[in-house]
């Protein structure tokens, strides 16, 4: 808790500093990480794996409250239906109907990739926020959009050394976000297309992440998004553990 | 009268020089190996025993009950003051240090690991085991903010990091939550201790409090005494006042390096054996022959009323002689070469690169033990002393007329 | 002439020839024993670390030994089986599949390894089975039922019968998940691997982690085990370039590098003895000439030059070397080949050596003629040596000197 609020003190005094040196990226990225996170979500998720040798195809049920609860059901491939997951801010468990368990996901796997896409369980479950996290500064302006380039705050635990975002004016939202390591090499891209209206809110409905390291050629994880509700009442009887197991059917 | 007797086996070693000169060679030669042997044998298991307590197992341990077998944060130790009062007055303890452990997580954006993070407070650890001393690569040090991490050299090829380079180290903290933070390498480890090496995340003790949420307790305290002698005695004590926790010596910890203590000893006892009794043999044929030499000459002298005794004094002199003189030239020059080890080190790796790999030093520093010494004179008394026994029952046996008559 | 000469000047010198025979005899024989006794222990341990489980031959996707992901498997199960059991010198052989996954018996989850293997084969190619602790050792047939290691089911907290869950990936990132009953458990004494090891049926496995015609490994028993490296290289051909086949010396770079480095401190503690043998051969010899100085004298009296003389006394002491390198490589020989049958343990030490996870408490030495013949070589070059210094001193004599020497 108290590393928390040494965090929001560092925050806050960047957040001063930022308004005389920086330009309006702060702006142009927090109404992004407004747009791309709804007080709550309820969406149908697809997600296609494809690596060299295969491709398969997931769906499921996704129901979140901010970025810090979420429940994931997992509708299809038929084998793996009703498997379930809840996240409570950095702790993550799984329910597995065949076997009539629930597992807490310890930290080691935390950064295992998640059923075999290019995201890892730590995409999905680290709090990580751009605004929290990041410092941005402005590129440059084009006459559809922004590029902004976000340098991780000292203390922020991630991973990237540098990342390069798009930005489209129309929808403040991004279209392209290369993910760079220290040493400036690019290791992986993801691509936001396809902006659906839902409700009042325009969100991408396709993401295609291209992870660019050597040894993943050829891979390329898409998701799709479908059935959308955002900022409507998610009952918060899906974030507890017993939830798990009762709406795993 | 034994000034006489000296005289007498003096004069005889000197007329076979060559013989005499050559046998105190061998002598001295295989002393000389022996303790080159002992001395750097032992400095390489010392040294990897001295790594294990100096960077890990201390001579003794303290674990909450139940730690070693399921790490959990739940199980530290808890009533530190106690112990730390304890540790502090007791006057067989040189030092203890305490350290906070938890498994974890290190990533960057191309690898992740689980590893061993390690909460330390570096002065303390300095003190405690010169841990300075294994600094691989850049400074000793967390940085001004806490915001430092040092790491094992073998961790650091694997996650292709540098010093300066981001790493996230992300465990779990004592709410069961996975907290994470990013650290900045300031410096990279070479222990020799393989687990070490391999495995650890050194980060300071007061920001891994925070990064785990944990107000108090530690999971190990590794104390180090003045003396080895006293470990069992202080674990005892250890055991007794504080029954709950789980006190282990370094052996205990590492059995494997006790294992290469007790093989090394065990190899060193055939070796010393097994060269005495090589030499024994030299000494033996050369005592023979000079006994057999002179079986006309002892013959007259014993004819003349000289005691046997004195005879076999005469011999036993010779033989105590050429041993002697060996066994000074080969302290001597043993010394010399083992001193030299221990001052400049013996730099092995030419020979194998394996020395890397398995957690040794590639420079051995010798030891130096009395105790060679002791064993060597003992050895060296007991072989000069075998020898000369049959030759003087061959003498006894001839009647000195047959052995004047004989050319 | 000299042969005769020398000849008749060994029989002469009963007890020369008697102490040189014993010494080199002595010295040759412990060498040869030392050396066998050396090479036998590390071929051991080398051994038993390669049959508790790695195995002598390992066939692996291209890329899985470097990164062991499920993108670098064995896809084709069915092929390489059919191609192995092609290639002649192969005993036996098997596919694994190794995961990593979360062991779990109550709410808490410990990672671990769970491999599924062919029960019967597998008996072959390592000691799973005859680790056996207690229940029972895997059969082909078997369905949810695991075979565990000892200090494994000791974590989890679970013991014969009880029932533990796992959760991991199957080999299409699918979930994995199923109930196990534990069948038996084992111990090989490596307690890494009995911590964090355990073994299903693979064709059970198969099912469950939609792994079928897939394996991580085939692990390949050569006919004659020596020739593991050769057999890899006819393996790694007959099978193509997408996979990599690596024989023991490969995968267990490590140790292979531990045992040279002791046998680099056994050739160490050998030269300090050959030093020493060395010596006393010396002074030995340098008895029996300067016990022989008249007759060297009245030799060269007579006429007979240096030359000549050096060359009765080298023959003389080659003669003798020879002698004593056959007798004592036949000794040694002989001791190296009946501890080999009948290794020699360490019974004392025997529980200790396992509670510190060293598996073996019974040595066997190593027989092996060549390098016998070889150890035997260096004897008889070190003896003849050693006998030079006084041969040549003995010549220096002027020949009234060495008649008057006393």
């Amino acid at each position: 808790m108290k590393q928390k609020l040494f965090c929001f003190f560092i925050l806050f005094s960047l957040f001063l500093f930022s308004h005389s040196f920086a330009g309006p990226a702060d702006d142009i990225i927090k109404k992004v990480e407004e747009n791309l996170n709804g007080k709550t979500a309820v969406m149908t998720i697809s997600m296609d794996v494809k690596t060299k040798r295969a491709k398969r195809t997931m769906k499921m049920d996704s129901y979140s409250i901010g970025n810090k609860k979420s429940f994931i059901k997992i509708l299809y491939p038929g084998k793996d239906k009703g498997i379930t997951f809840l996240k409570i801010d950095n702790t993550m468990w799984q329910y597995v109907p065949r076997i009539e368990k629930t597992i807490k996901i310890p930290a080691s796997m935390m950064l295992q990739s998640w059923m075999g896409s290019d995201f890892t369980n730590d995409d999905l479950v680290r709090e990580s926020s751009i605004t929290e996290d990041y410092t941005s500064n402005f590129l440059e302006e084009t006459e559809s959009g922004y590029k902004v380039e976000l340098l991780p705050n000292e203390d922020a635990a991630v991973v990237w050394g540098k990342i390069i975002m798009e930005i489209s004016k129309e929808y403040y939202l991004p279209t392209t976000v290369h993910y760079f390591d220290e040493d400036d090499i690019l290791i992986r891209e993801l691509i936001y297309t396809d902006v659906q209206p839902f409700g009042e809110r325009f969100y991408p409905t396709t993401w295609l992440m291209l992870p660019k390291e050597k040894d993943k050629e050829g891979h390329e994880t898409i998701v799709e998004i479908s059935n959308a509700v955002f900022d409507g009442d998610v009952s918060e009887s899906y974030f507890t553990k017993r939830a798990l197991k009762r709406y795993s059917d | 009268m034994f000034k006489t007797t000296f005289k007498i086996a003096w004069a005889s070693l000197v007329r076979r020089r060559t013989r005499s000169v050559l046998l105190i060679l061998m002598i001295a030669v295989s002393l000389w190996g022996l303790l080159f042997m002992e001395g750097i044998y032992d400095g390489m298991t010392e040294q990897m025993i001295n790594n294990a307590i100096r960077s890990d197992s201390g001579h003794l341990s303290l674990f909450g009950e139940g730690y070693r077998l399921d790490p959990d944060l739940s199980k530290w130790v808890m009533d530190i003051d106690a112990l730390d009062t304890f540790l502090a007055s007791d006057t067989r303890v040189k030092s203890h240090v305490m350290r906070l452990k938890q498994d974890g997580l290190v990533a960057t954006a191309h690898y992740s690991r689980g590893v061993a993070i390690f909460g330390v407070n570096l002065d303390e650890e300095e003190k405690h085991g010169k841990m300075a001393g294994y600094l691989h690569r850049g400074e000793f040090s967390f940085g001004k903010r806490d915001r430092g991490a040092i790491i094992g050299f073998k961790l650091a090829e694997k996650l292709q990091v540098r010093i300066g380079s981001k790493i996230i180290l992300s465990a779990q903290d004592s709410q069961g939550e996975v907290s994470a933070a990013a650290l900045k390498v300031i410096g990279i480890l070479k222990t020799n201790n393989m687990s070490l090496d391999e495995n650890a995340v050194f980060m300071s003790g007061k920001r891994m409090r925070k990064l785990l949420t944990a107000k108090d307790g530690v999971s190990q305290i590794a104390v180090i005494l003045y003396d080895e002698l006293n470990i069992p005695e202080l674990q005892g004590d250890l055991k007794k006042e504080f029954p709950h926790l789980d006190v282990q010596r370094w052996d205990e910890l590492y059995p494997a390096l006790l294992q290469s203590r007790i093989m090394m000893e065990g190899f060193n006892l055939v070796t010393n054996l097994l060269i005495f009794c090589v030499a024994a043999l030299g000494i033996f044929g050369v005592m023979l022959v000079s006994v057999l030499e002179r079986l006309r000459e002892f013959g007259i002298m014993l004819a003349i009323g000289t005691r046997f005794s004195q005879v076999s004094t005469i011999i036993f002199t010779e033989s105590f002689c050429l041993g002697f003189i060996g066994f000074c030239l080969g302290s001597l020059i043993g010394f010399v070469t083992l001193y030299y080890f221990k001052i400049n080190g013996l730099d092995l790796s030419v020979f194998s690169d394996a020395f890397e790999e398995f957690g040794m030093d590639a420079v051995t520093y010798a030891i130096i033990r009395p105790s060679y010494f002791i064993m060597a004179l003992a050895a060296v008394f007991l072989a000069t002393f075998f020898s000369v026994l049959f030759p003087l029952r061959i003498l006894k046996k001839t009647k000195p007329i047959d052995a004047i008559n004989t050319i | 002439m000299f042969l005769k000469l020398a000849l008749r000047n060994i029989a002469a010198y009963k007890k020369r020839t008697i102490v040189t025979l014993l010494l080199t005899t002595i010295t040759t024989g412990l060498l040869v024993f030392s050396t066998a006794w050396m090479d036998g222990s590390h071929q051991t341990m080398i051994k038993n670390a390669v049959e508790i489980y790695p195995g002598h031959i390992q066939i692996t996707g291209k890329d899985f030994r470097e990164k062991p992901s499920f993108d670098n498997l064995i896809f084709e199960a069915a092929i390489i089986q059919e191609k192995l059991s092609q290639i002649d010198g192969i005993n036996y052989f098997a596919s694994r599949f190794e995961s990593f996954v979360l062991f779990s018996a109550d709410e808490k989850a410990v990672g671990g390894m769970l491999t599924g293997i062919e029960p019967e084969q597998e008996k072959y190619l390592s000691r799973l089975a005859s680790s056996l602790l207690k229940g029972e050792y895997l059969t082909q047939g078997d369905t949810n039922q695991v075979y565990i290691g000892h200090e494994f089911a000791k974590r989890l907290k679970i013991d014969l019968g009880d029932e533990v869950a796992f959760v991991g990936n199957g080999a299409d990132y699918s979930f994995a998940a199923d109930n196990l009953t534990v069948k038996g458990i084992f111990q090989t004494g490596l307690y890494g691997f009995d911590a964090g090891s355990a073994f299903i049926a693979k064709k059970y496995f198969d099912q469950i982690m939609a792994a079928e015609n897939y394996a991580t490994h085939f692990i390949v028993l050569p006919k004659r085990t020596e020739k593991a490296e050769e057999l890899a290289v006819e393996i790694s051909r007959v099978i193509g370039p997408d996979y990599q086949s690596a024989s023991w010396n490969q995968i267990m770079a490590d140790l292979v590098k531990a045992m040279q480095l002791d046998s680099l401190f056994g050739y160490i503690t050998l030269g300090v003895i050959f030093i020493v043998i060395f010596f006393v051969i010396m002074i030995y010899t340098l008895l029996t000439v300067f016990a022989r100085i008249h007759e060297i004298g009245i030799l060269r009296a007579i006429g007979t030059t240096p030359q000549q003389i050096l060359a009765m006394l080298l023959l003389e002491s080659s003669l003798l070397a020879l002698i004593s390198v056959i007798i004592g490589g036949l000794i040694g020989g002989y001791f190296a080949y009946y501890f080999q049958l009948n290794p020699i343990v360490f019974s004392g030490y025997e529980e200790q050596f396992k509670q510190y996870g060293l598996a073996v408490s019974a040595m066997p030495t190593a027989f092996a003629p060549l390098v016998i013949f070889r150890d035997m070589l260096v004897m008889f070059v070190l003896s003849v040596l050693s006998t030079l210094y006084p041969i040549i001193k003995i010549n220096q004599y002027r020949p009234v000197e060495a008649m008057r020497h006393v």
